[in-house]
């Protein structure tokens, strides 16, 4: 704790020039132009729709009169909250998804990474070629790579599948205990290439001469790569991993696809579609309060990864 | 992840922005009419507004438009997102005069205050004679008003490969314990052929077989919904398909209308399809190759009960805050009963429909060359007229469903049974209905 205090002391007093803006009326104008395209939308779109949807999740629906009667929105308290504290399926899609990121999240990176080391040795050729395979899958966006997959799971339609009955195998991508994996597997494929590319660029820019330096201490190509390469690129590991909690925490695409041929996916199969379910059916309350839960568990859990790795790593 | 991240943000803060638009009006409650709106001609010319979902139904508009200059009718098809889109537009207060609704969607949409009693126009309430009896049950609440004119249903019966069933010497089931040994003869005729599929997925179907089998899902009375999801008469029907499934002579791994199931039964995998009146053209259009080779029977009975049932179809709604109700009454039944605009919309949106008049269309009374010159629809025709009128669906059934289909996924991949997912079903309707305040209970 000191230790990270003195740190973060250091770090507010470096010496950082400050140019002061406040000094003429031109200049504030000037602010003002470049600031108000960023902030307006990021009002609009983004600061109003959460403060909404705080506003929702404090509200109840009530009703007036017989079957179909009046209804209205009252305060409610912490009552929406309760209600998903106690829901059931909250928690075990809750437990799906971290069941999915503790196994996919390190095997994606782990893979990337090697891909990143891969490409960063000088003994490889066609790098641009190469680097560009890897990242192509990216291109693709998650709902028609998950449509793409789903014909390579499916039974009925896939040559992996008529291939692998061919020699006595019969997988069943989209079972029961299967599908997540499956959904696993087209997360892996899509954001490989993504991670790669940041770890890559962090790679690029170390420089040379550290190398030159190892080769004389007599380090091995293995040795620089996970003794001077990685931990120099560790913060850029930090920040894919920390992409990918959220991005496992929010998960909906993949799995939203493969339920189109899977009935093994519920309608709350993720926290996301959970909340999707509720709000089609008119539950906007409750749906506001299962979507502040899950930022806030996103929340906990990033600032949470990257405060124990700052620790351990002194990043 | 990023992306994903990004992705999801933009849909996040694009339904929330959706939802701020609407804030004004959305706690402000909103009343249902009990007593009916007035009803008066409009002086000079009128626009109404129809958001629909049928293809071709510009079509029939333009009909209508050229045949009176005075009351010009708008479309807009919303079939991309028809609730959503709806319901959007009536917590904005810009809801359409008439818009598309489906019979399981009425009851919650009144809940939400989102239709006008039309029944001061005296032409609405004389369109009663016109429709199939449980088509008008449905739009008029048991008789209550006039809140929508059904437009199509889809009536429900047993489409048959009957050259397998000849193949293999097994008589076409009438009942459906029929219907069960007919699946075991042919699964041990054939062990790579199944009775059909039950998609888990796919709580509409299923809840057209309840329907069949007389289980009213909801009833009310004592200012109170009765709750009968879980009842004597659905835990028959769940029961009997999950003895079907367990034995395995039906398959669970297929999604309705998907690519798989087409391919399953272009192999010659599955021998029939539980299916309604407007999945005719699915096959014709989607296995050209298997003409001739289908059949359409009536659904196999329960017993001496010649019901049949009734999955999907839709009704034309009146939208509270449309201005020109007579108007729109005026267009509505002509919609919904002029032969005219019935065989348009039976030829462009395949509409099986729910006038009487329809049922007697000119290309409704010949045999189908795909079904081998088969008089197919008078299978439908007359299922139509064996609907129980007293089903009710309830205020909040896209949840009711999606729980249903959960636990009925769950049972297919043998974690409990059909007969556990009625009782899911049944606390999911109550807690729904909870959640929206509505008086609820569960009924015997």
């Amino acid at each position: 704790m000191t230790d990270l205090a003195t740190r973060t002391a250091g770090v507010a007093a470096t010496p950082v020039r400050r140019r002061r803006i406040d000094g003429g009326g031109p200049r504030a104008g000037t602010v003002a132009a470049f600031v108000t395209p960023f902030f307006l939308p990021f009002l609009l779109f983004y600061l109003v729709p959460v403060g909404y949807a705080l506003w929702q999740s404090f509200r109840v629906v009530r009703r007036s009169g017989g079957q179909y009667g009046t209804s209205y929105t009252a305060f409610g308290g912490f009552e929406q909250y309760g209600e998903v504290l106690r829901n059931t399926e909250f928690w075990s899609s809750i437990g799906r998804i971290g069941l999915f990121g503790i196994v996919q999240v390190p095997v994606m990176l782990f893979v990337a990474l090697i891909i990143a080391l891969l490409l960063d040795t000088p003994l490889l050729r066609a790098k641009g070629f190469f680097r560009i395979v890897a990242f192509m899958p990216y291109a693709v966006p998650g709902v028609i790579a998950a449509i793409m997959w789903s014909y390579l799971y499916s039974p009925q339609l896939s040559p992996v599948v008529d291939l692998l009955n061919g020699v006595g195998l019969h997988p069943d991508f989209l079972g029961p205990g299967a599908v997540l994996w499956s959904a696993a597997n087209v997360s892996t494929w899509l954001w490989t290439g993504y991670n790669m590319l940041i770890m890559f660029s962090a790679l690029q820019s170390i420089p040379q001469e550290l190398y030159e330096a190892a080769k004389i201490d007599g380090a091995s190509d293995w040795t620089t790569a996970w003794r001077i390469k990685v931990p120099i690129i560790a913060p850029s590991i930090v920040l894919t991993t920390v992409f990918s909690i959220i991005g496992t925490l929010q998960l909906y695409a993949e799995p939203a696809v493969l339920r189109q041929i899977s009935s093994n996916i519920s309608s709350t199969f993720t926290p996301n579609m959970l909340a999707y379910t509720v709000a089609s059916g008119n539950n906007y309350q409750q749906a506001a309060a299962i979507s502040v839960v899950i930022a806030v568990i996103t929340f906990v859990l990033s600032f949470g990864f990257m405060r124990l790795t700052s620790r351990k790593a002194g990043l | 992840m990023s992306s994903t991240v990004t992705r999801t943000r933009v849909a996040v803060a694009a339904a929330t922005a959706g939802i701020v638009v609407l804030a004004g009006c959305s706690s402000s409650g909103s009343s249902d009419n009990a007593s009916a709106a007035s009803c008066e001609p409009t002086k000079g010319k009128v626009t109404l507004q129809y958001w629909n979902t049928v293809p071709g139904m510009d079509k029939v508009v333009a009909l209508w438009n050229k045949r009176h200059p005075d009351v010009q009718v708008e479309t807009k098809n919303i079939s991309n997102d028809q609730y959503g889109t709806l319901g959007n537009a009536l917590k904005a207060g810009k809801a359409p005069d008439l818009a598309q609704v489906g019979y399981d969607e009425l009851p919650n949409l009144r809940t939400q205050s989102a239709f006008v009693d039309a029944s001061a126009c005296t032409a609405a309430g004389a369109a009663k004679s016109k429709f199939v009896p449980w088509t008008w049950s449905q739009t008029s609440f048991g008789g209550t008003g006039v809140f929508a004119i059904p437009q199509d249903t889809g009536p429900m019966a047993l489409y048959v490969r009957s050259d397998l069933f000849k193949k293999y010497g097994v008589a076409v089931p009438t009942t459906w314990d029929e219907y069960a040994t007919a699946a075991e003869k042919l699964h041990k005729a054939d062990p790579n052929l199944d009775m059909t599929f039950f998609d888990p997925n796919n709580a509409e179907w299923f809840n057209g077989l309840l329907w069949q089998n007389d289980a009213r899902m909801y009833g009310y009375s004592g200012d109170k919904w009765q709750v009968t999801v879980d009842s004597a008469q659905s835990r028959q029907v769940a029961g009997y398909w999950q003895k079907l499934i367990s034995e395995k002579v039906v398959r669970t791994d297929l999604a309705h209308g998907s690519t798989q199931m087409y391919a399953a039964y272009q192999k010659d995998r599955l021998a029939t399809y539980v299916g309604a009146a407007w999945g005719y053209s699915m096959f014709r259009d989607n296995l050209p190759e298997q003409a001739g080779k289908w059949s359409i029977v009536p659904m196999p009975t329960w017993g001496a009960n010649g019901s049949s049932g009734d999955w999907g179809g839709s009704t034309v709604a009146f939208m509270k805050g449309g201005r020109h109700l007579y108007e729109s009454v005026e267009f509505n039944t002509w919609l919904n009963t002029d032969p005219d605009a019935l065989a348009m919309e039976n030829k462009l949106g395949g509409l099986y429909p729910a006038a009487t008049a329809g049922l007697e269309l000119p290309a409704l009374k010949q045999g189908v060359p795909y079904y081998a010159d088969e008089k197919i629809f008078d299978v439908f025709a007359d299922a139509s007229r064996k609907i129980d009128t007293s089903f009710s669906w309830g205020p909040t059934q896209k949840t009711v469903n999606l729980a249903l289909q959960d636990a009925m996924a769950k049972a297919a991949a043998g974690d409990g049974s059909l007969t556990d997912a009625l009782a899911t079903a049944q606390s999911a309707a109550l807690k729904s209905m909870k959640d929206q305040a509505i008086p609820a209970t569960a009924g015997k």
